[in-house]
């Protein structure tokens, strides 16, 4: 298990490296120049010359990819150029409510998505399968933005009971932090539940017909026994996996999700940085939501063996 | 003689004097009982109007072929037909209690209690997340109602009283950290933990290593024995059954053909698909046939009941009567029932035999320079150079140092249990898989040499037959395009030449020529596997590796296979690796055999030689382990083995030392045995001396006088 | 099956009962596909037409679907705009296919060195999340509908490779490949003619969802303002567009809605059927 971590860590750092030299690549590549941007629409172009040998923009890309990586082995992540900020506190800002939106929106996914596809497959064939299957199609069958539209409309303007968008720390009262939350929440559930239920529906399916059901059954263990302690065990693996990496998702942004609730996320961060063609913040953003997407694989990848005894121990004796 | 009354069981109680001691109340009395699967394309009749009843005390075995429905009817006793499954009529009688009667949640409390299972694949039985004393501990918890600490302590009890040594450790351990005996002892030990009555015992020993098989058999029997247990025993192998069942009931295509004592039913079978059975089973001690006897045909589908004798269609004396009416069971004393109205016109003919005997042959005389020259091969896989240190693997040594020829004309078997690297060699053979070192000269070409620089030209002359003859064809190919192919790229003849060379293999092979527009899923396994052999037929090869080619036959069909490759090596003078891990199947076909351990050659010879004293230990062990029908004579001593040591080979010493029974201490562990030759090319590599070996009495006692010498 | 039975049985008699989840999901797509190729001659109003008499009008007789803020008529704009949705799925999954089924088949057949470059090239562009990888090749330049499909086509190359690499790894296992090695045959015809065959329908199956993955990511990325361009009709544009409306005129968002709900649920169960029908265990005859 412990060689296996470290090969893996060192293998996501190699793909780090990796990803930033394309990110720093690609984003050099996008119109717009820092320098005449910091300048403003009207500068001459000697200030702008100026402002390019300050910040070391005349370099060769080489030597500039060197600043910035060392700058953010250091933890400074730059300065933003549309907000004027270091970008660092921004971005754990906008991290930590991603966050939030991933814990609560997967608490919910694998709760109901689990059980979901626990039910259809011990009842396969039959009507609560057939629901259960007919409520996955309309979770895949319409794109995210559709359903929040159909959200806001029908709780926001119309019923008028949850704020249609936007974001209020905890400090200012749980009640209305939470309140926000509410919708984005929903529209992500919906979005990833038939995922998860269909999902744990077929690998259910799978481990119902092993031998090894069969053989709890012959032993005598009642169907809760046989369901729980045997099938769903092995079943879970690949949930496990897929949820994992979902998480990576959200934190890394929901970029449609967070535009429509208007909630300050990785997502609309970068989208915003995007749109401004704020580089720096570009970069940052974006080797942030990697990186935690990669991690979230590295974690997924882990967490299905450990829960899996025969590569747990196949590599502790490696 | 009496014909059985119908309606009640197809096994009438039989007037036999009860023992004194306890009534003759059966514990199982099966009677009428029929099943069917629901399929797509409609109901398959499974298990028609079976019945037959176990004792207190007795093991009665239930054989048959795929297809016979003797799996069904075990899972029908559990209630655990699975999906589709449906038991349409009879009843299944318990300590005189009708479990069809019960409700689920009763049945479910007999089940792992007084009727207990051990499934056919050990490792697929034990779940792969729970550890193996848990798996064990939860009947004994919900049956029997211990506490969770309780259930621990008596579950290390239940593993001493299956032999194995240290039950803390195997307690505490995942399935996949056990070897297949071991696991196959934990299903034992879950079974007994409730003090059953019946156990179902579902082909409990298939999956397993023929040493393993003969130690989990012993133990079985023992077990019985010890806890007076009756058990129904599941199995296609005769020999196994007549070590275990003290009475035996034969299904063919769902319907009981013969039952009785087993000492009768195999000795003098009275139903002729139980004599086919027997006589096609291919056998050490037998005279050895030109041909085995065979059945031909394949087993039919019912979607109803029968209306004429199953067995008909494949039957030598079958008459017009046999068509045109279903057969009903005839009873006679001592327990025996027999299918079959002509059984006592019968009595005395046995099954057609096609052939003459055939002496085995001995050394060959050395004619000219051998085929097939292996030297010092050895493969390694898995090997890896990493630059991350705790990645690098030494790999494991699939064959170490092996050496030997193929004579033209000559049959070489090896013979081996799992990871004995038998497979590797015929692979490395056919340069499928590039040496780690050592060299494979065919025809004095180095045949993986061609190969890398690109040149095919020796393919033609050496090919291969599979073990699992659906996936050596394309599925989305036609038998005549698989077979046509190698003559196209041999560059045989235009198309209309080609399709009458297919033609004339498919005949050749037995098969009609129209099975060239046939897809592989049209077919069943024995006609594909014939399809196998016609390809591999097709560039007129002079040498065949046959890799288990046989092995995953019924007996029956495999009779024919067998037959059909003896007549081909005499008409065409082929050369055969034959690879498999049955030595009887060996000891019918092969003129000389390699026995292999851990990738090392332990002993090669003759045939009739390796029959004989002197013996490695490893193949006295693996003869005394081959389970026997009565007439081969009484069992020997068993050379028991360990279930398994650690991985062997490439430590230096001899691979077979950490389970030899005979080991002399150190130096098989530290030194590579000498390899010491009795006579006419009869080699065995050990540290124990010649003579000492050959003290010891030989396994089969009985074997056909003669055939040891050379012709 | 007996041995003795002479006619061989053609594949007809297994293609007689076709999946229920095809017949409906074909059922369902194919109005969008006569809307996809003749929208613009079927829709009762050009697509581009604006009517400022007619703003944001609810459904009725005149404008079955009801009108959006620049008067245009809903139903006509989805009807065009179905080639436009359908086009960036159908053509992002055929660029990916393009790309990583060779590579895919590559790895799996060669393994070795080249194997490894291509699989920890894929790894690299799998550490993506998807939308990111589509807006990062968006963003360097302005956003074009071509250059979303390309976009999607590149994010979803990687899991083709990886689908194809792993049936061929798995089919280089089977016999009937060692057989075609043993016969000699070249590395090409066993790609191409022993492996290809077996490895097309789970493709097409895994075509089938890519298909609506693709859909619906290219409605992602217009809805964001990165895929098809304004005047053009798109679903994803539309719902943008309509989005500011919805509280007076939500039909402008829902039309466009449920058109690409029906295409991806009628994807999805002609991928099922796909599956059904292609699975080798319910086309043999034992």
């Amino acid at each position: 298990m412990l060689a296996y971590t470290l090969t893996r860590l060192l293998y996501l750092a190699l793909v780090l490296v990796v990803m930033s030299v394309l990110i720093f690549l690609v984003t050099q590549a996008m119109p717009g120049d820092v320098a005449s941007m910091i300048a403003g629409q009207f500068a001459s172009p000697e200030v702008v010359q100026a402002i390019s040998v300050k910040l070391g923009l005349d370099q060769p890309l080489i030597v500039q990819y060197g600043r910035w990586a060392a700058g953010i082995l250091h933890g400074d992540l730059g300065r933003s150029l549309v907000l004027e900020q270091p970008i660092a506190p921004i971005l754990m800002e906008a991290l930590a409510r991603s966050l939030v939106l991933a814990v609560v929106a997967l608490t919910v996914v694998a709760v109901a998505g689990i059980g979901l596809g626990v039910l259809a497959a011990v009842r396969r064939g039959k009507l609560t399968d057939q629901m259960v299957s007919g409520i996955s199609y309309l979770g895949i069958a319409v794109p995210d933005f559709f359903w929040a539209i159909v959200l806001v409309l029908v709780f926001g303007s119309y019923m008028k009971l949850l704020p249609t968008g936007g974001y209020t720390p905890v400090a200012e009262g749980v009640l209305p932090w939470a309140a926000h939350l509410v919708l984005p929440v929903v529209t992500l559930v919906l979005m990833l539940l038939a995922r998860i239920a269909r999902l744990t529906r077929s690998s259910m399916i799978d481990v119902l017909q092993t031998n090894y059901v069969k053989f709890a059954r012959a032993k005598g263990m009642p169907e809760s026994v046989v369901i729980l302690r045997h099938a769903l065990k092995n079943a879970l693996l690949p949930t496990i996996t897929v949820l994992a990496i979902d998480f990576g998702l959200i934190l890394g942004g929901v970029v449609v999700i967070e535009t429509i609730f208007s909630y300050p996320g990785m997502g609309r961060l970068l989208l915003f940085a995007i749109q401004r063609h704020d580089l720096p913040l570009i970069q940052a953003t974006i080797l942030v939501v990697s990186a935690a997407y990669c991690l979230a694989n590295l974690v997924a990848d882990l967490l299905y063996a450990f829960v899996n005894p025969k590569i747990r121990h196949g590599m502790r004796t490696a | 003689m009496t014909t059985a009354p119908h309606t009640r069981s197809a096994v009438p109680p039989v007037a036999v004097p009860a023992p004194a001691s306890r009534p003759a109340a059966p514990l199982l009395d099966v009677r009428g009982l029929t099943i069917s699967y629901g399929t797509g394309r409609g109901t398959l009749r499974a298990v028609s109007d079976v019945g037959f009843s176990i004792l207190p005390g007795e093991v009665m075995g239930l054989v048959g072929e795929s297809g016979s429905g003797k799996s069904t009817v075990a899972m029908a006793v559990l209630d655990l037909l699975g999906e589709g499954g449906r038991v349409e009529s009879g009843e299944i009688l318990f300590r005189g209690t009708d479990l069809r009667r019960l409700a689920p949640a009763e049945r479910r409390a007999l089940r792992g209690d007084s009727i207990a299972a051990v499934f056919q694949d050990p490792f697929t039985s034990l779940n792969p997340a729970l550890t193996v004393g848990r798996q064990i501990a939860e009947p004994l918890i919900r049956h029997k109602r211990l506490t969770p600490r309780q259930a621990a302590v008596r579950v290390e009890e239940l593993l001493g009283e299956v032999g194995i040594r240290d039950p803390r450790r195997v307690a505490a351990a995942y399935p996949h950290e056990l070897s297949g005996g071991m696991q196959q002892r934990a299903l034992i030990a879950t079974a007994l933990g409730c003090e059953p009555g019946l156990l179902i015992l579902d082909e409990p020993t298939t999956a397993l290593d023929v040493t393993v098989e003969a130690r989990i058999i012993d133990l079985l029997a023992k077990l019985c024995d010890s806890h007076h247990l009756s058990a129904l025993f599941v199995s296609h192998n005769l020999g196994i059954v007549n070590r275990i069942c003290q009475s035996v009931t034969v299904l063919y295509g769902g319907v009981v053909v013969e039952t009785g004592p087993t000492g009768r039913v195999l000795s003098r079978p009275a139903h002729p698909y139980t004599k086919g059975l027997i006589a096609a089973l291919p056998r050490i001690t037998a005279e050895r046939r030109a041909r085995l006897p065979s059945i031909p045909g394949t087993v039919a589908k019912l979607s109803g009941p029968p209306a004429a004798c199953v067995f008909a269609p494949r039957c030598p004396f079958a008459e017009e009567t046999c068509r045109s009416h279903p057969q009903e069971m005839r009873a006679e004393g001592d327990g025996t029932g027999v299918r079959c109205w002509k059984a006592d016109a019968l009595a005395t003919t046995s099954w057609p035999d096609e052939g003459g005997t055939a002496p085995r042959r001995g050394a060959l005389p050395a004619r000219s320079a051998p085929l097939v020259e292996v030297e010092h091969l050895r493969k390694i896989y898995g090997a890896s150079t990493s630059i991350l240190p705790w990645l690098r693997r030494a790999g494991t040594v699939a064959v170490d140092d092996v050496s030997f020829t193929i004579d033209r004309g000559e049959v070489l078997g090896v013979v081996g249990e799992s990871g004995s690297g038998k497979s590797t060699i015929g692979r490395a053979l056919l340069a499928l898989t590039e040496p780690s070192a050592g060299t494979v000269l065919f025809d004095g070409a180095d045949f993986p040499q061609q190969v890398r620089r690109g040149d095919q030209t020796l393919r033609r002359r050496a090919q291969l037959v599979f073990q699992n003859s659906a996936a050596s064809l394309n599925p989305r190919k036609t038998v005549g395009q698989a077979m046509e192919r190698p003559l196209v790229l041999a560059g045989r003849g235009d198309a209309e030449e080609r399709r009458r060379t297919v033609a004339g293999l498919l005949t050749r092979v037995g098969l009609p020529a129209a099975y060239a527009d046939r897809y592989p899923h049209e077919l069943s396994g024995g006609e594909r596997q014939r399809v196998n052999i016609a390809r591999a037929l097709a560039t007129d090869p002079e040498f065949v590796v046959c890799d288990e080619a046989v092995s995953a036959l019924d007996v029956s069909v495999q009779a024919n296979i067998l037959n059909l490759l003896a007549g081909l090596r005499d008409e065409m003078g082929l050369s055969y690796l034959f690879i498999t891990h049955d030595i009887a199947v060996v000891a019918h076909i092969a003129d000389r055999v390699l026995v292999v351990y851990g990738g090392t050659i332990c002993e090669e010879g003759p045939v009739g030689r390796v029959l004989r004293p002197p013996y490695h230990p490893y193949t006295e062990a693996l003869l005394s382990a081959v389970p026997r029908l009565a007439e081969d004579g009484s069992e020997p001593p068993r050379i028991l083995l360990e279930d398994s040591a650690l991985p062997p080979g490439g430590r230096g010493g001899c691979a077979f030392a950490g389970r030899c029974p005979r080991k002399l201490g150190a130096v098989c562990d530290e030194q590579a045995p000498p390899v010491r030759e009795t006579d006419q090319g009869h080699r065995i590599a050990c540290h124990i001396p010649l003579a000492t070996l050959a003290e010891r009495a030989p396994v089969f006692p009985k074997l056909a006088g003669g055939d040891a010498a050379a012709r | 099956m007996t041995a003795a039975s002479p006619a061989p049985r053609r594949l007809s008699s297994r293609r007689s009962a076709l999946p229920v989840s095809l017949v409906v999901g074909l059922v369902l797509l194919a109005p969008l596909l006569v809307a996809a190729f003749a929208g613009s001659w079927i829709a009762p109003y050009p697509y581009d037409e604006m009517n400022i008499m007619s703003r944001l009008q609810p459904p009725g007789p005149e404008f079955w679907f009801g009108t959006d803020e620049f008067g245009r008529d809903v139903f006509s704009r989805t009807l065009v705009g179905t080639g436009s949705s359908l086009l960036m799925g159908v053509a992002a999954t055929a660029l990916s296919l393009m790309a990583g089924v060779p590579l895919g088949l590559i790895a799996g057949y060669k393994g070795g060195r080249a194997g490894e470059a291509i699989m920890r090239a894929m790894d690299v562009l799998m550490s993506f999340p998807p939308i990111l990888l589509g807006i990062l090749v968006l963003a360097v330049t302005p956003p074009a509908q071509w250059k979303a499909i390309v976009a999607i086509g590149i994010v979803y190359v990687p899991q083709v490779v990886r689908l194809a690499r792993a049936i061929t790894l798995e089919l280089m296992q089977e016999e009937f490949i060692t057989a075609a090695r043993l016969r000699g045959e070249s590395a090409a015809y066993i790609l191409f003619h022993e492996i290809l065959p077996n490895i097309w329908p789970p493709l097409a199956v895994e075509a089938s969802l890519r298909v609506v993955f693709a859909i619906l990511l290219g409605a992602s990325l217009s809805f964001i303002g990165m895929g098809a361009q304004p005047p053009s009709s798109d679903w994803g544009l539309m719902i943008a567009e309509a989005r500011p409306f919805v509280e007076q005129a939500p039909w402008i968002a829902l039309c466009p809605g449920f058109a690409l709900a029906i295409a991806v649920i009628g994807i999805n169960l002609l991928g099922d059927g796909l599956r059904a029908l292609l699975d080798p265990r319910n086309t043999g005859s034992h």
